[in-house]
């Protein structure tokens, strides 16, 4: 099993290294730079300013002396600087994926919370009426686009019932590191991350629903039946583990989407996440930013199938790795 | 205080363009009548008769909680300084604690009648300011604002490890000395004397006529940045976290991206503030109607986009500006030659011939473009000199109004049939005529905008298409155009737009040594009038505004570019805020905000 991890953890490095050169070639071959935005805003910026600031930026280099640059700086633990946002990218990050984790967190849990009886519902009793319901419930959200569904929440619970606050991750006035600022979070974060856990159910509950309703069919089941075990045990013991293998199969993926972040949550409830930050630097081009967040999210793919493989081998015995 | 709303490096265009989205104007058709009085008056007159200054007759309330809706997709960058800052809503959140020190009058003009913290006088005919800081006026931290400090914005601006963009600016570059420290040979700016500590001159290399409109009106606090390098300035947590001014509001905490709340500056030198504290915070557009509506904002820049003419908000009111800024459609005429820094206007192209872009320049219903796109928010436009400069701006020049008959009859002239009965004209020649369009993506409105216009000229019987059959985005599409020289020679017309910021003088925009005369275009008459208005003898404006008269006229004559649109934006305002207004060269600021009840106003 170690041998598997180190194994799988060397192979990343040049998988990680190829990335870094894929996007930053794309990044370059992107018309405009960062300051191309500004050529309009801002009519007293004559153009010899603008390549003065270029050379001094470093933009005028070739591509592979900005690469060494970069990826030796990135080595050594510098992620640079933000042209857009005038901080240290590592600085930016920290705030944005402290954001992001918690509302992908609370998404996650919502999600699984929901998806988890809902599966073994309609999969335990299916063609019921409560399994044609849950079924229905997933046809619906599954076809409901995040940003029609987000806003709709937000005009029932945000406007019309005032339950929730309508935007932002926390209230400004309240003193940070109190007991009220953490409640708060909570507070803001609890109408996004349900909003985006109803619409994030479907894969769990279908995939759940009809590997129950496979194993209920499976020899051991019967045997399990016909020596008498009450039929609450069965489901408990015998096929809910066994069922849960492909929903544990996606547990690591999952990893990717908290952090990933969530582009319509993020702008509709005015949260300030990694999703919105990727967006908005690639239309800004601020390439420093969108290379550091490529290399972030491809870590987190190849991160998240591992610790899927991981996960896989605890769930089911029979999956043996090394 | 100075209502010095400078918004010098204003508007991501990109945002100004999404702004155009609209979905419901041409569904109204029906029943929205023509607001817009004559064409000729319309280009000064707001179309929809919005007042500039919030109407609350109401007895005020003691202190309260204003709060400000900051319009953005994105969160805010949170750098802010104005030296450093880049983008809109930045600029909007310094506007509350940190402020020019100089007053502006209602022409954007550099005003001692102003309530101000600094005054000034103009030395050696405009070749020397000398700038006096008044008495009385305190950093948030307490300590007294110095000539220091305003030196010291100059310095950082100025300095060989600056990495903002403010550098870039004429006025600036023209400081006796600059250029030296600029290049790291000198530790000082010769040309900023300070006398005393409240007193300073400066001086400049020529008299700029655009001096009191353009000249940098921040002061940076130098004892508190003081011992941050300058290279080091931009990633501190001086102008990100820890930030002052000595601006009517101070910042009391911030939450990065999303708000920001301001709290009352007893010591501001215009009076302590009627309201004791402002909360901003970021709205999505997508709800910014429904925060109003709901009174959770009390004032918002409103989409132009969602403005429907039939609704009648009960809780709140429209005031609108127009928005210095304007649309054009642009002649490619030649190409950028890189080595002498010069605009060669040499292309082998039929729009050589002015009677082609005047026949152009008639065919575009721009009132409808107006009305059906932008629900009555932008309005033809007439002059490169847009009406935001009032004293400049002719109203008398009627421009390229919608008139296909006289584009027809300019065509027929000049030459142009249509001779083998495809029903476009071919060229004096006998050539085939056939223009591409160059034309930027950006809201649902870009596309069908583009093929309206395309729809124009073909009823006049002009061949145009869109440049590669598609809209650019745009960063290609400043690229085809020639951001860096290298003109995509395939592009005949495009549609783009400029920030004008303050200034009034076009010669950046328009000069054959400008990179961004994007036209190319070059005309001795015209090299001669921009500089003309540039020259210490434009210093008397009465000459200044003959000058940029006959420039408006040429440009009209013989166009480089046709102007298109002038635009208006709406800020919304709940009942219960007194004392806003929008109007400039008034003593009214954000001290003088007051409400009048203790709860917003909901619908």
């Amino acid at each position: 099993m170690l041998k598997f991890i180190v194994r799988r953890l060397l192979i990343m490095i040049p998988q990680l290294l190829l990335l870094s050169i894929i996007i930053f070639l794309l990044a370059k071959a992107m018309p405009g730079d960062a300051l191309t935005g500004q050529m309009v805003a801002n009519p007293n910026l004559d153009p010899e300013t603008m390549e003065e600031l270029r050379e001094k930026l470093g933009l005028n280099d070739p591509w592979h002396e900005q690469y060494i640059r970069w990826i030796g700086n990135l080595l050594q633990g510098d992620f640079g600087i933000s042209y857009v946002h005038n901080v240290k990218i590592s600085d930016l990050l920290g705030n944005r994926m402290a954001n992001t984790f918690l509302l992908g967190l609370l998404t996650l849990i919502f999600a699984y919370l929901i998806a988890i009886p809902l599966g073994i519902i309609a999969g335990r009793y299916p063609d019921s009426w409560m399994d044609k319901l849950i079924v229905g419930y997933n046809f619906v959200s599954y076809a409901i686009p995040l940003f029609v569904f987000a806003l709709l929440m937000l005009f029932l619970f945000g406007y019309t019932l005032n339950w929730f606050p309508t935007g932002g991750s926390v209230d400004v006035q309240v003193e940070r590191g109190t007991w009220d600022w953490y409640l708060s979070k909570l507070h803001h974060l609890i109408l996004p991350s349900i909003s985006a856990a109803l619409l994030s159910t479907v894969g769990t509950i279908q995939y759940l629903r009809s590997e129950i309703i496979d194993t209920k069919l499976k020899d051991f089941v019967k045997t399990a039946k016909a020596k008498g075990t009450p039929e609450r045990k069965v489901y408990t013991r015998h096929i809910f583990r066994n069922s849960l293998l492909p929903v544990a199969a996606f547990l690591g993926y999952d990893i990717v989407f908290i952090l990933g972040g969530s582009i319509f949550i993020e702008q509709i409830f005015n949260y300030p996440g990694l999703g919105q930050l990727f967006v908005s630097s690639i239309s800004q081009r601020d390439f420093s930013v969108v290379n550091i967040l490529v290399m972030l999210f491809g870590f987190l793919s190849i991160l998240g199938t591992l610790l899927s493989d991981i996960i896989l081998s605890i769930v089911d015995p029979r999956i043996r790795i090394d | 205080m100075a209502k010095g709303k400078l918004k010098f490096f204003s508007i991501f265009l990109v945002l100004l363009l999404t702004l155009a989205a609209c979905s419901s104007g041409a569904k109204d058709e029906g029943g929205d009548k023509d607001q817009q009085g004559g064409d000729d008056d319309s280009t000064v007159v707001d179309p929809t008769t919005f007042p500039k200054t919030v109407k609350n007759d109401d007895a005020e309330i003691e202190g309260g909680t204003l709060n400000y809706g900051l319009v953005s997709s994105s969160p805010f960058e949170g750098t802010l300084d104005w030296q450093f800052y880049q983008g809109a809503p930045d600029a909007e959140i310094l506007s509350f604690f940190s402020e020019p020190i100089f007053g502006y009058d209602e022409y954007y003009r550099m005003s001692n009648e102003v309530e101000s913290a600094a005054k000034f006088e103009l030395l050696d005919d405009g070749k020397k300011i000398k700038v006096m800081i008044q008495d009385g006026v305190y950093w948030h931290d307490g300590k007294p604002l110095k000539a220091e400090d305003y030196a010291y914005s100059f310095e950082i601006i100025g300095h060989p490890d600056y990495t903002g963009v403010r550098y870039g600016d004429a006025i600036i570059q023209s400081i006796v000395g600059m250029k030296e420290y600029h290049a790291g040979e000198v530790d000082s700016i010769s040309g900023i004397e300070i006398i005393d500590d409240k007193t300073l001159t400066i001086e400049f290399e020529k008299a700029n006529p655009s001096l009191l409109t353009g000249l940098w009106p921040y002061a940076a606090p130098k004892h508190h940045y003081g011992d941050v390098p300058i290279k080091d300035l931009a990633t501190s947590d001086k102008i990100h976290i820890d930030v002052i001014g000595f601006g009517p509001f101070k910042v009391n905490n911030i939450v990065p991206g999303e708000s920001v709340e301001f709290v009352a500056f007893e010591n501001y030198y215009g009076g302590k503030p009627k309201l004791d504290s402002i909360i901003l915070k970021v709205v999505d557009p997508s709800k910014v109607k429904k925060e109003l509506e709901n009174g959770s904002i009390d004032i918002a820049e409103f989409p132009t986009d969602q403005y429907d003419p039939a609704y009648e908000p009960t809780n709140f009111q429209f005031l609108a500006t127009m928005d210095n800024a304007y649309t054009y459609i642009g002649f490619k005429l030649g190409r950028w030659d890189a080595e002498n820094k010069v605009a060669v206007q040499d292309k082998d192209t039929p729009l050589q011939d002015v009677a082609l872009r005047q026949a152009i320049g008639y065919a575009m219903d721009n009132e409808t473009v107006g009305k059906e796109y932008y629900n009555g928010l932008r309005i033809p436009a007439s002059t490169l000199m847009i009406p935001f400069f009032k004293d400049y701006h002719n109203p008398d020049i009627e421009g390229y109004n919608y008139d296909p008959e006289k584009a027809k009859q300019i065509l027929a002239d000049a030459g142009y049939k249509d001779t083998n009965g495809d029903g476009f004209v071919e060229t004096p020649d006998g050539e085939e005529l056939k223009l591409t369009f160059l034309s930027m993506s950006g809201g649902d409105t870009a596309e069908p905008l583009a093929k309206f216009y395309i729809q124009n000229w073909k009823d006049v019987g002009i061949n145009v298409e869109l440049f590669e059959g598609r809209l650019h985005e745009f960063n290609s599409f400043y690229d085809l155009v020639g951001r860096k020289g290298n003109d995509d020679p395939n592009v005949d017309l495009y549609q783009g737009a400029w920030g004008t910021g303050t200034d009034p003088d076009p010669y950046g925009l328009y000069s054959k040594t400008a990179l961004f005369n994007f036209p190319r275009y070059v005309n001795e008459e015209n090299e001669k009038l921009l500089e003309e208005g540039n020259s210490e003898k434009a210093l008397d404006p009465e000459y200044r505004k003959e000058v940029y008269d006959k420039w408006q006229q040429l440009m009209i004559d013989n166009p480089p570019v046709i102007p298109t649109l002038y635009r208006y934006a709406l800020t919304a305002v709940n009942n219960r805020v007194k004392n806003y207004t929008l109007e400039n060269g008034t003593d009214w600021g954000l001290e003088d905000i007051s409400l009048t009840s203790d709860t917003p106003f909901k619908n």
